[in-house]
């Protein structure tokens, strides 16, 4: 006890000199880092992903290929996602991330919930062609990318592209809007109807606004609809016709 | 073969077989590859495997700075020239099968037998065989054994045998001699083996092992009895590898638990160790192997081998099946699983039980999203715009709530504004038609015509007892078209606030919605089979949904597989129906044990559309895959 004493005392006498001035700036150069180190990386985690979502056999693959490459490629189902960075003109120099995403039934939603929170963008690709028979499917699809909690809440543009107008058969995108506003409007009212779900957490979140019809500015994020054609009208040797798609990836990067 | 098996967890086992063609795969899950070979049903060849193998080699070796560096774009821009490899590897392995020679038998010189029984022979008094004997087989092998004996003893005198044989010589001294030794020899054989029959008795009381039939626990490898003493050889027996500590029980097994026949008896204690556990094999060879060993797997720069999930496996595996998961589908789908996960390479501080949880947890989410869509109320309301009623039939076995559950459903269309019919099929079980009935007037009592515009919601169609179910389905439908004498009455008032739908202008005495309720049979009585598989095929339902109760665990795969045999087999149509939703009830009586939701969806393939969780009106859910996981992979 006694030995601590003086120890005691020279620490203190240590400490009032200009120690204690350097010990001081020391501990806060390292908060000042450590804000520093925070802030850089919530910027980084801000959303840099351009999805491409869709219903299988949409086209979304080959987008994914067009876009990059420039190139066509044969293509197979996919079961897995794929990224890659993708500069989005020549004059600025930002990038975006595109993510192909696959379409299987049992694969979106889980794709999906795993890259959602990064997405700034997404591409919902629609087969122009077959749009008449699949219209179901897809406003389901659609619907529940929409009700989702994180797209609800970070709103990122949204483009629907109508693919595949290189067919003569090909739905115009006016047309594919009007009806999937119809199947939206009905599909809002079976969904809050449906049974709730054994947790019984919060029913699905209401669509656009109450008793008015479904329209697509009612969503809180911008919509907007663009014809393409991924395969290009002069077949496999010939560019793709992807003119809007890409001016609106300039636009939202 | 992507659209099927692969993303529905049935990777197991590594071919498909499509149409005329077979398709073996195999799953590199490094750098996220499938390697698929086809080829003709007909035809069985042998090397496939090994061409696959050596395809994913070279074609991994050749582009491997491709896939690492760039990434998605690498496989977009590079060019995969592989022609001419994959020409060269096959020409190979169709050699390689082609020439490997036919087996050829093995001559008497070079088998076994002839080189052991020598030895085996020949002994001196006091010696002790080691050999476990049969008296038989022992006879047989010692007349060979006299001759072989005899034989080189013949062969030192030469060639005395054929001039014996030939002429009668003079025998000289020296031959003499050799006869009486043969002869003595040969006496000597036969005294030795009448003592020899008892010592081998003897012998073999002291060398029979303890029978262990204790199934829980047993290594494999002592329970295989196929090595040790093969027909006839009587060569010495091998001592046998024998631990009875190991075979007699873990120390730390849990006391009464039933473990699977094919349980290999890991340490119970390795939950968190399983990294140190892979490590400690190489530990033995050197510390600082092990250590670096270990170190790389908390890095993660370390691939994944079957050896190391193994464990990982078997825990998950009992623990589905603990959850009421059937065992066969538990088995199959630790299968795939183990298949997508063989050779990946884990993130940094990951265990191997984190990432086989995770895998399995996808795994399982996977199933249970369903394949079609699930909105029933908007096929009512495709249905409703065509001017016909929405058909659904509710088929099961006995006792699973069939009728309740169908009250459940018409209560919830009655609430979002359809008006139902409900068909009593059931012509066979005592007071089906009553139990109906009393639904209908209850839900007539909650929901009073004054309140629908003066519809009755629900509407009753019985023709007694002991009808033709199938017969009663196709006149209520009939009726639920055009509704009493086939008038179309438009429909008057505009409707109510309390109308959410959009209502068609002019509407028809008809139903909305038809039920069909049927009797409840087994999936083993034919004729009762046949019957439900007539109802369906001539009624052409629009939904056809399956009832089963979540209490059920094995049973599930037998039922749905026999019901959906049943209803192909019996529909003429080029594609039949089969069951199209199921509906699992009684949910409210399993905690957490709701493996069998896995099982219905894993068999079929098709969603649940209902879950049933009690016996009041309001006890209808629908699922919620991530919950029925989460208490699924709960602990």
């Amino acid at each position: 006890a006694g030995g601590l004493e003086p120890d005691l005392a020279a620490l203190r006498q240590e400490l009032s000199g200009p120690a204690a001035l350097s010990v001081l700036i020391a501990l806060v150069a390292v908060a000042v880092t450590f804000l520093i180190w925070r802030f850089v990386q919530g910027r980084r985690s801000s959303r840099k992903a351009v999805l491409l979502l869709g219903l299988c056999d949409a086209g979304k693959t080959l987008l994914f290929a067009r876009l990059l490459s420039g190139r066509y490629r044969d293509t197979q189902t996919s079961i897995t996602d794929s990224s890659a960075t993708y500069r989005v003109s020549r004059e600025k120099s930002t990038n975006v991330t595109l993510i192909d995403l696959p379409g299987h039934e049992s694969l979106r939603l889980q794709f999906l919930e795993r890259f959602k929170a990064a997405a700034r963008a997404i591409v919902f690709v629609v087969d122009s062609v077959a749009f008449q028979r699949e219209v179901k499917d897809v406003a389901e699809f659609l619907y529940q990318v929409l009700v989702d909690g994180t797209v609800l809440k970070n709103a990122p543009a949204l483009l629907i592209a109508c693919n595949k107008q290189d067919v003569t058969m090909a739905k115009s995108a006016k047309l594919i809007q009007q009806q999937l506003e119809k199947e939206l409007n009905t599909l809002r009212v079976t969904r809050s109807a449906a049974p709730t779900t054994l947790d019984s957490s919060g029913g699905p979140a209401q669509l656009g606004k109450k008793g008015k019809d479904f329209d697509f500015s009612q969503l809180p994020m911008k919509v907007e609809f663009v014809e393409c054609s991924a395969r290009g009208s002069k077949g496999e040797d010939g560019d793709a016709d992807l003119e809007g798609l890409e001016k609106w990836l300039v636009k939202v990067a | 073969l992507l659209t099927a098996p692969l993303p529905q967890e049935r990777g197991g086992n590594n071919s498909f077989t499509h149409e005329a063609l077979t398709l073996k795969y195999k799953l590199d899950n490094q750098f996220e590859l499938v390697f698929v070979v086809g080829f003709q049903k007909i035809l069985t060849l042998t090397y496939v495997d090994k061409l696959i193998d050596d395809v994913h080699k070279e074609f991994r070796d050749k582009y491997r700075n491709e896939f690492q560096q760039k990434g998605a774009l690498g496989l977009l821009n590079g060019t995969f020239d592989f022609k001419d490899d994959f020409m060269r590897l096959l020409r190979d392995a169709e050699e390689s099968s082609r020439v490997r020679a036919p087996t050829v038998m093995k001559t008497f010189e070079q088998s076994l037998k002839s080189q052991k029984t020598v030895k085996c022979m020949i002994e001196t008094r006091g010696e002790k065989p080691k050999e476990k004997v049969k008296n038989k087989k022992n006879k047989g092998s010692k007349k060979e054994g006299t001759e072989v004996a005899a034989a080189p003893s013949k062969a030192s005198g030469g060639d005395k045998q054929p001039s014996a044989a030939g002429e009668k010589e003079e025998l000289t001294k020296d031959e003499i001699l050799q006869k009486n030794r043969e002869e003595f020899f040969r006496r000597h054989m036969k005294a030795g083996e009448k003592s020899r029959s008892p010592k081998p008795d003897a012998q073999k009381e002291k060398g029979k092992k303890p029978r262990v039939w204790d199934l829980g626990n047993s290594n494999a490898k002592v329970l295989d009895y196929s090595n040790s003493a093969t027909n006839g050889s009587t060569e010495a027996c091998p001592v046998e590898e024998f631990d009875p500590d190991m075979a007699l029980g873990d120390k730390n097994r849990e006391p009464g638990r039933l473990y699977d026949l094919e349980y290999e008896s890991e340490d119970e204690a390795e939950e968190e160790k399983v990294v140190q556990n892979t490590s400690k094999p190489s530990a033995k060879k050197g510390g600082l192997g092990g250590m670096f060993g270990m170190l790389k797997g908390l890095v993660g720069s370390k691939s994944l081998t079957r050896e190391d999930m193994d464990p990982v496996l078997e825990k998950m595996k009992d623990h589905l099946i603990a959850k009421n998961v059937a065992a066969e589908i538990a088995v199959q789908l630790c299968e795939s699983v183990a298949k997508k996960l063989e050779g990946k390479v884990m993130g940094t501080f990951t265990t191997v039980t984190s990432t086989v949880k995770q895998a399995l947890q996808e795994a399982l989410v996977q199933i249970l999203q369903p394949q079609r869509r699930v909105d029933m109320l908007r096929d009512v309301m495709d249905a409703q715009r065509h001017r016909r009623p929405y058909v659904v039939t509710f088929c099961g076995v006995n006792g699973v709530g069939k009728s309740t559950n169908l009250a459940k459903i018409s209560f919830w269309l009655i609430e979002n504004g359809f008006s139902v019919l409900i068909a009593a099929c059931d012509t066979f079980r005592a007071g089906a038609v009553e139990q109906l009935r009393t639904h209908t007037r209850r839900l007539n009592a909650l929901h009073p015509p004054e309140s629908h515009g003066g519809r009755t919601m629900v509407q009753l169609y019985e023709k007694g007892y002991g009808k033709d179910a199938a017969g009663i389905a196709m006149e209520a439908i009939s009726y639920g078209r055009c509704g009493a004498r086939g008038a179309a009455v438009p429909h008057a008032a505009p409707p109510g606030p309390s109308w959410p739908f959009p209502v068609p202008p002019a509407r028809n005495q008809g139903f909305d919605v038809v039920l069909v309720d049927t009797a409840g049979r087994m999936q083993d009585n034919a004729p009762l089979m046949t019957a439900l598989a007539k109802l369906i095929a001539v009624n052409a339902p629009d939904l056809v949904l399956f009832v089963g109760e979540a209490l059920v665990g094995n049973e599930a795969v037998d039922q749905l597989v026999k019901f959906n045999k049943a209803l192909a087999d019996h529909s003429m149509a080029q594609t039949p129906r089969l069951i199209d939703g199921i509906v699992l009830t009684k949910f409210d009586t399993i905690d957490d044990k709701v493996g069998a939701a896995i099982s219905m969806t894993y068999i079929t393939s098709k969603p649940i559309v209902f879950v049933g969780t009690g016996q009041t009106y309001c006890d209808l859910r629908s699922l919620n895959a991530k919950a029925v996981v989460a208490a699924l992979m709960k602990a």
